[in-house]
């Protein structure tokens, strides 16, 4: 799918010729072990490399000159995947077929180097006022959590599984750790995310390879590294059987459950567990949708999700206070019934048919095959839809109740609101 | 079966009127491996009062019912919608808005048997009154859902407070007591005033082959009767051009204050490519007032009154109209100040700069050719541009040409004091 091309040391290239979009996408990650220290810093300075650069020094400069480019996306992110942190900086510009009389290739590849090379320095350390207006943002960014239940509630459930760990540590960091940043600190975090991350690089659309490569080693003069190895997640013990209820100014119940397998992503046990996955409540034809909403009425969603790179799965719905202990037990029957074998040939045939098309529908998009490629690349074998339909295509049954055996409920979260719960 | 090409574009678009009304279009989309199907009808939330279908009276139905039929669309006698998509390996969905119902499938394999379902299932009604009673706890709890989103509050909280009378000012979903008193018989008689097929739309994209499918559509609806199409009469109050209330205020636990200041729109009543550039002109004068290059921006911004939930808005429909500008805020109350100053500088006779206008043509023409990257993204929007008899192809050349006089002109249909409200989410009182 992407030939990956050794760039410098510690830094690759992926790169994907195709005719099918009518745009270019270009996306470099920065990796390195996941901290909350390190996920505070690296999110507020992503907002401060979004916010200006030393050729662009005001955001109105910066967004104008994108505007100009045929308003050409440009944005920092962050992201987690098991115990490694991610910078991205995402580009998208319109292909040059499309527009008449104009070429804005090369210049989207300068004002990529002026946005990661040419950051907006005073006496060497990033400039205070910006530095303490970003951490604001990201600050209220983090406490908006509160004011939306439904993530508020699975944030919860995350402390409570497994607290200070990567699984419940936020890829924005923490209030905490944001307030004790300084324009010094965040210039040392920005040399050492440049100098010393492991970093991938991924470009897609319609380029001539060749030229592009070229263009890119000026644009992006990474220098030679060895990344730090970045640990594997490590089960750890827990309590089993938490149980924690809350309370807030809010009408709908919120019934956050966890549960732990042993399976993680690219284990041989991995295909199986993603059908596990999809027959308890990954999909609208899953034990959860039909019992808890269809037959039951008690919710307007219930599903299941499976966290691969953390060993976890979690169980929503939003229900009334009053029927908390119906739907959890239904919730807890659904998966009993499946550990004892409940399990039809047609609910076995819609999961793969569903699991199949839904990766086969993400390689549609420029982002979607640079997501999935970069997930699956690290895997020994080359990644296909194909291997992995294959894959899916030899899950019996019975592999889904021994799967289902090792499904253990660890906690329960419920958000109520204030004046309907009894207890 | 007519082609139309769009050759800055490289699309080619396919399409027939077929006999008992229902307008297909097809358009493939080369080198992707999914198809996304959407059959849609003309009739949203806001059409509760219509003569029904072979009758004289008109009648006015329980709020909520357009989103409650869609719900009850998916259950047939032999079980649910749902199971037949999966098996098929589709992911199937249905939305409600103000003005369309659409039933959606995308997938990447047994393409003819899920249009075939789709077809078949929004074109088969099964109601009855105990499958309906079933439904009430389920959108129940999608109310409530809603009901603790104060962005989504905030949101109806401004609309309700812009309109007097018309229905835009209710919730799609109506409210846990409305959608108490729906009958199945109130579902039949929606079902067969709005989804005739000459009320309707399909559009398939993707990796779909045009005559091949079309045929199959064809032969498909060919086998079904449906009566005579007849105009479908619906009913709007008058509706004044003010605004029902300036300013109301709404306790929730929220951590931080949220404020929208809402312009409701003269001019409601367009269609074609002047409603497609009076529309693209309104956006393109609040981008140049609001948007993150203007120097309101960076004010507002240095100043602390905004942050990353900013956003402003232009919605157009037929009979309806506003634009909201907001965002969280420690500080709603100079937010609302300073949006209302900027608006008065311009009511004052401030004036757009033609290097502006240039340069978020641009950036929107951008924003278009990346939008074309998205089948789901077409077929949405170009089933609502025909619903208005626009042509979403129009979009650049329509672009192209805006004048600084446009502008002027179409920003004159939300500009004034009384036609400007402010709503606001504020943090439950400590002790109350």
């Amino acid at each position: 799918m992407f030939k990956t091309i050794p760039f410098a040391k510690g830094v690759n290239l992926h790169i994907r010729q195709t005719t099918q979009f009518k745009t270019v996408n270009f996306s470099i990650k920065w990796r390195r072990a996941l901290t909350a220290k390190c996920a505070s810093e690296r999110t507020v300075l992503t907002n401060v490399l979004q916010h200006s650069n030393a050729k662009y020094t005001t955001t109105a400069a910066f967004r104008s000159f994108l505007d100009d480019l045929y308003g050409t996306v440009l944005y920092f992110d962050t992201s987690k995947r098991g115990n490694e942190h991610t910078v991205m900086m995402n580009m998208e510009t319109v292909n040059d077929q499309y527009l008449a009389n104009t070429s804005v290739l090369n210049e989207v590849l300068g004002i990529m180097h002026t946005a990661i090379f040419e950051p907006n320095l005073e006496n060497g350390v990033f400039k205070e006022s910006i530095v303490e207006r970003e951490k604001k943002m990201v600050i209220q960014r983090i406490e908006s959590i509160f004011d939306d239940k439904s993530r508020f509630a699975q944030m919860r459930l995350q402390e409570i599984l497994r607290p200070n760990e990567p699984a419940s540590i936020s890829a924005n960091g923490t209030v905490e750790d944001i307030q004790s940043i300084t324009p010094a600190s965040l210039v040392a975090a920005y040399e050492s995310m440049l100098t010393t991350d492991k970093i991938d690089i991924y470009v897609a659309g319609d380029i001539n390879e060749e030229e592009l490569v070229a263009k890119l080693k000026k644009a992006l003069p990474f220098k030679d590294r060895i990344p730090e190895e970045i640990p594997t997640v490590v089960p750890q013990k827990h309590p089993q059987n938490d149980y924690v209820r809350e309370q807030q100014e809010m009408k709908q119940g919120k019934l956050h459950i966890g549960f732990s397998t042993p399976v993680r992503f690219g284990d041989a046990d991995f295909a199986k567990m993603q059908i596990f996955n999809g027959v308890f409540g990954g999909y609208p034809h899953a034990k959860l949708f039909m019992n808890v909403r269809e037959k039951e009425s008690l919710a307007y969603y219930a599903s299941s999700s499976y966290a691969s790179h953390y060993g976890l799965l979690f169980v929503v719905s939003g229900i009334e206070a009053k029927n908390e202990e119906k739907a959890l037990n239904l919730i807890k029957e659904q998966l009993v019934a499946i550990q004892a074998g409940n399990i039809t040939d047609l609910e076995l045939d819609q999961t793969k048919a569903m699991l199949t098309n839904q990766l086969k529908e993400s390689l549609d998009s420029a982002r979607g095959q640079i997501e999935i490629f970069d997930q699956y690349k690290d895997l020994p074998e080359e990644f296909s839809v194909e291997a992995w339909a294959t894959k899916w295509q030899a899950v019996t049954k019975e592999d889904v109740v021994d799967i289902a055996k090792q499904v253990k409920l660890e906690a329960v979260y419920f958000l109520s609101g204030k004046e309907q719960t009894a207890q | 079966m007519k082609t139309i090409e769009f050759k800055q574009l490289d699309e080619t678009l396919y399409y027939e009127k077929l006999e008992n009304g229902l307008d297909v279009y097809i358009l493939p989309k080369k080198g992707f491996s999914k198809t996304f199907v959407t059959f849609t009808t003309k009739y949203g939330s806001v059409d509760r009062t219509f003569v029904p279908l072979g009758e004289s009276q008109s009648i006015t139905v329980p709020d909520g019912i357009a989103h409650f039929l869609e719900h009850k669309m998916f259950e047939k006698e032999d079980g649910d919608v749902f199971q037949k998509f999966s098996e098929y390996g589709a992911s199937a969905n249905a939305f409600t808005s103000f003005t369309r119902t659409a039933y959606l499938f995308s997938s990447t394999d047994n393409i003819y048997k899920s249009t075939e379902t789709l077809l078949n299932f929004v074109q088969e009604p099964y109601f009855t009154e105990a499958t309906v009673n079933k439904e009430k706890g389920i959108i129940g709890q999608e109310i409530t859902m809603y009901d603790d989103q104060p962005d989504w509050r905030l949101y109806f909280g401004t609309i309700e407070n812009m309109y007097h009378t018309h229905p835009v000012k209710i919730d799609i979903a109506g409210t846990i007591e409305s959608i108490d008193g729906i009958t199945a018989d109130h579902l039949y008689t929606c079902y067969n005033t709005f989804y005739h097929p000459s009320n309707m739309l399909l559009f398939a994209i993707g990796a779909v082959e045009p005559e091949e499918m079309m045929a199959f559509i064809r032969e498909n609806q060919g086998k079904k009767e449906f009566p005579e199409p007849t105009p479908i009469q619906r009913f709007f109050e008058e509706e004044p051009t003010d605004v029902a209330v300036k300013e109301r205020t709404l306790h929730m636990d929220v951590q931080k204050p949220k404020v929208y200041m809402g312009l409701k729109a003269k001019d409601t009543n367009l269609s074609g490519r002047e409603m497609l550039q009076h529309e693209l002109s309104v956006q393109i004068a609040l981008e140049l007032i609001f948007g993150r290059t203007s120097s309101f921006y960076e004010r507002v911004y240095d100043e602390g009154l905004i942050d990353e939930s900013y956003a402003f808005d232009f919605t157009l429909e037929k009979g309806f109209g506003f634009a909201l500008i907001g965002s969280d805020s420690t500080e709603p109350d100079a937010l609302a100040k300073a949006i209302k100053a900027e608006l008065e500088k311009y009511e004052k006779g401030a004036q757009f700069a033609s290097a502006d206008l240039e340069r978020i043509k641009r950036k929107k023409i951008g924003f278009f050719l990346r939008a074309l990257n998205s089948i789901e993204f077409i077929a949405n929007q170009f089933t609502r541009y025909s619903f208005n008899d626009m042509n979403l192809f129009d979009v650049v050349p329509v672009l192209e040409e805006l004048t600084i006089e446009d502008l002027t002109k179409a920003f004159a249909s939300i500009q004034g004091e009384s036609q400007q409200t402010v709503f606001k989410v504020l943090p439950t009182e400590k002790g109350a």
